[in-house]
């Protein structure tokens, strides 16, 4: 090989790293091209079919990584990836959430920071958090009694005798049923099959037929095998070349996950908080409820179908908003110092008002709130790609998935 | 530049040739003081951060600190990957700069580049010797923070079995493993760099030269990482997959991340190693 290098002109020396580079090129741009190149031949089915499929696939047992993108066009938030994993982090760019889950009632999410996670673990009626950037763990647990009535419920549900079993459709009535009440509002149609995550996949659309709501289209990608949605998109109307939100796995496997991923047990040193979370009276109610059940004192409905407006009335954002970090900072265990304004911010972010019962239910800080919202003569206004949210100065939340305009115009009136 | 001849008998020397030769640059690259100074001032990153940790540990701002700083006082095997996260941005890429950068420029600025090219072996074997002794050094400077950091880690905090990101506790025989694969990574993600820093040395007779552009390639790199506008050529970037080191520390490492990350190392290895070769072996060296 010396030897012929050896007889090289300069130039035929020079076309080596030009070679290099074009075969280094080839080697990181031309898999993608060539996997999504083709049509995966799979047997046409109807949107109703492929409906009832989804309905009645079993959950089964994954673990895979999934990327979730938002572009909702909101204002660039104060912290990025200074803060490490956070839940926040979901309203804007791009997050790696890795999932595990044996497809009953054990599983793990993480969401990845580039040096830490944010883990999230369920088992049966109890669930953790962990946030490796503050070393903290939340446990979410039932009280006894609410346990006993869970593992009550759950062998009723077992054995096939929870008392609503025979209200529910069957899976494919189910499916038949979905989409039918799509199709009042929408247009359901299939998309040509695509790949996602390395498997083959039916692609459900659903357009809304009207032209004012935000929502351009909804995407469901299914996987062919299992049945199971690998990847949802959201178009807005506001832009046609990419999701305003996307959630999709870029690799799955539909393998049982190891024991040791699913369980979990506080680390030694870790602060550890712990939350009851009261169980609903009736959890079968949640299944069986239909869209005109009654609603809560001051809601209210205008429109239908993806131009609806939900109006609630009394309620004092601003004051909420306003009181949440002094509440954070006298709660137990904050006697911490910080060093920085911002590291107070997201210390308080982790801190829930006390059985506030979602991880993201403590994002209502005045910052985030200033920062997200915009001063309108009516209030403040949130206005994203997919949903406009107005909060006016008399005490009403008007919340669609409408133009911030026809938020005014009705607040107005 | 006309090359030196290799007729066949002399093959046999030129083997032996072309082992002398690694001999005295790995001599020279890690007997150089200055070399010396570097790696020394890489070993005091985890001696001084260990030791501020330690005299800390008692006040309120125990426990705090960016990336993995928080957890040194519990277990001192995360000083070693938070001397490696701290030095990465900047401390690392300019040592290894400084060493690739001189590699061939040094020798030139010198005067000593055409005594080397006299001995009888090919250029694109002494380009080999010298990306030899670059890796070297770039090995040793890794080595030095993780000896140094995890000596230091157990005399000031003891060593126990290591929670992982994901909040899961593995055993201390477990936490080293994953701590040398942090090391291994972290040495591998300096390749690229190295390579870079051959390639501009190949260019100069200026080794300052050489060494500034390295380094700066390396800061520009992680700079337009961070840009959001960047996204698309995000993943092209040297530094971009340099922090996937903490893959090791989730509860399962995601091999397909490490492996993108390594084969980016390797395109650029490739890239500006034959753009290294190209130069070196067509230059005309007259110092």
């Amino acid at each position: 090989m010396n030897e012929s290098r050896r007889t090289l002109s300069p130039r035929a020396r020079w076309a080596v790293p030009a070679v290099a580079a074009v075969a280094v090129g080839l080697a990181f741009v031309a898999p993608p091209l060539f996997a999504s190149a083709d049509d995966a031949g799979l047997p046409t089915v109807s949107p109703e079919e492929l409906a009832a499929q989804v309905a009645s696939a079993e959950p089964s047992p994954l673990s895979g990584t999934v990327v979730y993108t938002a572009r909702l066009g909101l204002p660039e938030l104060p912290f990025g990836d200074v803060g490490g994993a956070n839940p926040v982090a979901l309203l804007g760019g791009s997050s790696t959430i890795r999932v595990w889950s044996d497809g009953e009632e054990r599983s793990r999410v993480a969401l990845l920071g580039a040096t830490s996670e944010y883990s999230v673990v369920q088992d049966g009626p109890e669930a953790w958090t962990y946030s490796s950037t503050d070393d903290a763990v939340v446990h979410y647990s039932l009280d006894p009694a609410d346990v006993a009535r869970f593992d009550e419920l759950k062998a009723q549900a077992e054995a096939g005798e929870l008392a609503v079993q025979g209200d529910l459709p069957t899976p494919e009535e189910a499916g038949r049923q979905a989409v039918e009440m799509a199709k009042l509002t929408s247009t359901v149609t299939l998309d040509s099959q695509t790949e996602v995550a390395g498997r083959a996949a039916y692609q459900l659309v659903v357009t809304p037929r009207s032209d004012t709501t935000l929502v351009g289209r909804i995407v469901v990608a299914v996987d062919a095998e299992t049945s199971t949605p690998l990847r949802v998109q959201v178009w807005s109307t506001s832009d046609t070349e990419t999701p305003a939100l996307e959630i999709g796995f870029t690799d799955v496997s539909f393998a049982t996950p190891a024991d040791s991923v699913l369980a979990f047990s506080a680390p030694a040193g870790a602060s550890t908080r712990e939350v009851v979370v009261p169980l609903p009276d009736m959890p079968a109610e949640a299944a069986t409820a239909t869209p005109d059940k009654e609603l809560p004192e001051g809601v209210t409905v205008t429109g239908a179908g993806w131009d609806t407006i939900v109006q609630a009335s009394g309620l004092d954002v601003a004051a909420v908003v306003a009181g949440d970090p002094s509440a954070a900072a006298s709660l137990p265990g904050v006697d911490k110092t910080f060093g920085s304004q911002g590291a107070a911010d997201l210390y308080s972010e982790f801190m829930p008002e006390e059985g506030s019962g979602s991880p993201m239910g403590d994002l209502d800080t005045s910052a985030l709130y200033e920062t997200l919202t915009t001063e309108v003569p009516e209030g403040r206004l949130l206005s994203s790609a997919l949903l406009s949210v107005l909060v006016t100065d008399d005490g009403r939340v008007l919340v669609g998935a409408v133009p911030g305009a026809t938020l005014q115009a009705l607040a107005a009136r | 530049m006309s090359l030196v001849e290799t007729a066949p008998p002399t093959v046999r020397p030129l083997r032996g040739s072309l082992l002398r030769l690694v001999r005295s640059e790995l001599r020279l690259v890690l007997g150089r003081r200055r070399n010396l100074v570097l790696l020394l001032g890489l070993a005091l990153v985890p001696l001084l951060l260990g030791t501020v940790l330690f005299l800390s540990q008692d006040t309120a701002l125990d426990g705090q600190g960016p990336g993995f700083v928080g957890r040194v006082t519990g277990n001192g095997l995360f000083l070693v990957v938070a001397s490696l996260f701290l030095c990465l941005p900047f401390l690392l890429p300019l040592t290894i700069g400084i060493a690739s950068g001189d590699a061939v420029a040094g020798e030139a600025a010198a005067g000593t580049l055409r005594y080397l090219l006299t001995v009888p072996v090919a250029r694109g074997r002494l380009l080999a010797v010298k990306a030899v002794g670059a890796l070297t050094f770039a090995a040793a400077a890794v080595a030095a923070i993780a000896v140094v950091g995890i000596v230091a880690g157990a005399a000031f905090f003891g060593l126990r079995g290591i929670t992982l990101l994901s909040g899961t506790t593995v055993s201390l025989g477990d936490g080293i493993l994953r701590i040398a694969a942090v090391v291994v990574y972290v040495g591998l993600s300096m390749t690229g760099l190295v390579a870079v820093g051959l390639f501009f040395s190949t260019l100069t007779e200026v080794p300052v030269g050489a060494m500034a552009a390295t380094v700066v390639t390396a800061i520009v790199c992680g700079v337009l990482d961070q840009l959001p506008q960047l996204a698309t050529i995000a993943p092209a970037l040297l530094t971009h997959h340099w922090l996937d080191f903490a893959e090791f520390l989730r509860l399962e490492p995601d091999w397909g991340v490490l492996g993108q990350g390594l084969a980016l190392q390797a395109a650029w290895v490739a890239i500006f190693g034959a753009l290294a070769w190209s130069r070196f072996t067509t230059a005309d060296v007259s110092s």
